[in-house]
C-alpha cells in the first residue's frame, strides 16, 4: 500500500470570463445566455504513486501546477477528475502562518492554529512546550502575534505544524525559514520524521534543497509529468530546459 | 458531517473566540445584548397595546420569547452565510471540514440564547408570571430550534459563497419570514388572507415550541413536538446535503 497514489488525476479552475459576483447579475447572464467559462486544466491526467518513507521534490517553472498538486493532495481542492488517495496523516504547509490571528498571543495561536490541523486540545495541551521551545520564543510567547518578526511567525507556524509527526509532510516552498540555526533545525526534524517513516512531498525552486533531501523528483510541466526519477538527472535535465541552471535560482 | 468529529474542539474554540469578539473588553458589550430584546419588547409593547389595541395577556413575556427567538434564528443564519467567507484563507488551506464554520456559528449562536435567557425570566418575576416546572422543558426546545437553524445555515452558507449578494437578499427575506411568524403578534389577529400562511409557516411551529412553556407555562402538546421536531431533522437534512454537494465548489469560489 503506498503512502500516496494519484490516478491520473486533473484539476480544472474554472474562470468566468463574466465573472458574476451577485445573483442579480447571474441571472442577468443566465437570461441571456452569455454566461461562458474560461478552463484552465491546472493539473491534466496525472499519476503518481509515492511509497512509504520516500522524499519526493518537485520541480517546474511557475504556474505548472506543483502548487495545485499538493492542494490536491492536501485534500483542499479536490480533483476534477481522478483519485487521490493518501494514507494516514497529512500535515500540509502550504504557507507558513495559515490561520493565524495576529491579535491573540503566541500562546493563544498555538491552539488555534493545532486545532484547525485537527489536533485535539488534550494532544495540545501535552506537546505544548515542546512546540514552544522549538519555536525559540522564550517569554515572547505571551505576547500577541503583531509584535513578532517575520521570522518568529514563521518558526512558531513550522513548529506547529510539525509539532506531530505525520504520515505525509507537505511542504511548498516553507524550508529555510528563519536563520541558518533554525534551519538546520528544521532540516534536523525532517530527518528524523523521515527516518521514522514520514513522506515527504516538497516544492522547492531550491536545486540544492531537492538534491540533497529528497529521494526523488518529479518534475511537471503545464500541468503533466515531464520527468521522474533520481533527483540528480531530473534536476539535471529540468535546468537544463531552463536554458541556463542559474534561471533556476 | 462525521468528518467533523475530530474538530469539535475547533468547534468550540470558535465559538469562545465568537463570544470573546462579541464582549471583547466591555460590560456593556454583554448588557447590551442583553439589553437589546428588552429595549426591543418595550417599544413593541408600547406599539401594539396603545396603537394597534390588541388585547394579550402580559404582553411583554410574549413579544420578549418571540424576539429572543428571532434574534437567535436570523442571527445565526447571518452569521453561518458570513462564515464560510471570513474563513477563505483557512480554507484555501488547510483541509480543515468547512461545516466546521457554520456550526460554530450557530453554536454560539446557542450560547448567546441561554445568556438572553436571563432577562427573559426577569422580565418573568417582574410581571408576577408563574413559574412552571414546564421551563425545565426549554433546554429541549432551543436544541429543537438549533437543529433548524442549523439546517437553515448549511442550506444557505454556500449561496453566500457563490454569489456575494444573497446575504442582502436573504436580510430582506428573514424580514418577510419575521412578519409571518406570530412573534409580536397573536395569532388572532391575523387576517383571513394570510392565515393560512402564517399557520404552516415552519418556522411558527418551532418558535412554538419554545414558547409555549414560556408563555402558557406548559410542555407543547405531542403533536406539535412531532411537527416540530421532523421539520427541524428534515430541515437539518437537506441542509446537510445540499452542503456537502456544494462542499467540492466551494473552494474554487471562494
Amino acid at each position: 500500500m503506498p503512502a500516496l497514489r494519484l490516478d491520473s488525476v486533473s484539476l480544472c479552475y474554472r474562470l468566468a470570463r463574466q465573472r458574476p459576483p451577485s445573483l442579480k447579475e447571474y441571472a442577468i447572464h443566465w437570461v441571456k445566455g452569455s454566461l461562458t467559462y474560461e478552463q484552465l486544466w491546472a493539473v491534466r491526467d496525472l499519476s503518481l504513486t509515492v511509497t512509504k518513507g520516500e522524499s519526493v521534490g518537485i520541480v517546474g517553472r511557475n504556474g505548472a501546477g506543483k502548487s495545485t498538486l499538493l492542494k490536491m493532495v492536501a485534500g483542499v481542492l479536490p480533483p476534477t477528475r481522478g483519485r487521490c488517495a493518501v494514507r494516514g496523516s497529512v500535515a500540509p504547509i502550504l504557507a507558513l502562518g495559515t490561520g493565524f490571528d495576529h491579535e491573540l498571543t503566541g500562546r493563544e495561536n498555538v491552539y488555534l492554529n493545532a486545532l484547525l490541523l485537527g489536533r485535539r486540545r488534550r494532544e495540545i495541551d501535552r506537546s505544548y512546550d515542546e512546540i514552544v521551545d522549538f519555536a525559540e520564543l522564550g517569554a515572547f510567547i505571551d505576547s500577541p502575534l503583531r509584535t513578532y518578526s517575520s521570522g518568529m511567525v514563521a518558526r512558531l507556524g513550522f513548529a506547529i505544524a510539525t509539532g506531530w509527526r505525520p504520515d505525509l509532510l507537505i511542504l511548498d516552498e516553507v524550508m529555510g525559514v528563519g536563520d541558518s540555526a533554525f534551519t538546520v533545525k528544521c532540516e534536523k526534524r525532517l530527518e528524523a520524521y523521515r527516518a521514522a517513516g514520514t513522506t515527504v512531498l516538497l516544492v522547492s525552486h531550491s536545486a540544492p534543497a531537492v538534491e540533497n533531501g529528497c529521494t526523488r523528483c518529479v518534475w511537471i510541466d503545464q500541468g503533466r509529468l515531464v520527468a521522474d526519477g533520481d533527483p540528480k538527472e531530473v534536476l539535471g535535465a529540468y535546468l537544463a530546459s531552463l536554458g541556463s541552471p542559474a534561471a533556476a535560482g | 458531517m462525521l468528518r467533523l468529529l475530530p474538530y469539535r474542539d475547533l468547534a468550540w474554540e470558535l465559538v469562545l473566540r465568537d463570544l470573546r469578539v462579541r464582549y471583547r473588553r466591555s460590560v456593556i458589550g454583554l448588557a447590551w445584548s442583553l439589553l437589546q430584546p428588552l429595549l426591543m419588547m418595550l417599544v413593541l409593547h408600547v406599539a401594539f397595546s396603545a396603537i394597534f389595541r390588541f388585547e394579550v395577556d402580559n404582553y411583554p413575556v410574549y413579544a420578549l420569547a418571540g424576539i429572543l427567538f428571532w434574534n437567535f434564528f436570523s442571527q445565526s443564519i447571518v452569521h453561518s452565510m458570513n462564515a464560510l467567507k471570513g474563513n477563505a484563507g483557512l480554507i484555501q488551506r488547510l483541509p480543515v471540514p468547512k461545516a466546521v464554520f457554520p456550526v460554530a456559528a450557530v453554536l454560539s449562536g446557542v450560547v448567546n440564547f441561554g445568556l438572553a435567557l436571563i432577562p427573559l425570566f426577569a422580565i418573568l418575576v417582574a410581571t408576577g408570571h408563574r413559574l412552571e416546572p414546564a421551563l425545565l422543558f426549554l433546554p429541549v426546545a432551543i436544541a429543537i430550534a438549533a437543529l433548524f437553524t442549523l439546517g437553515a445555515g448549511l442550506l444557505l452558507s454556500p449561496l453566500a459563497v457563490f454569489f456575494s449578494d444573497t446575504v442582502e437578499l436573504i436580510g430582506v427575506l428573514l424580514q418577510l419570514a419575521m412578519f409571518l411568524t406570530p412573534i409580536f403578534y397573536p395569532m388572532k389577529i391575523v387576517p383571513e388572507p394570510f392565515l393560512a400562511l402564517v399557520r404552516f409557516n415552519p418556522i411558527r411551529s418551532i418558535l412554538e415550541v419554545f414558547r409555549d412553556p414560556i408563555y402558557y407555562g406548559k410542555i407543547p402538546p405531542l403533536s406539535h413536538l412531532a411537527v416540530a421536531s421532523g421539520l427541524a431533522i428534515a430541515l437539518f437534512a437537506l441542509g446537510a446535503w445540499v452542503f456537502a454537494r456544494s462542499s467540492r465548489r466551494i473552494n474554487f469560489y471562494l
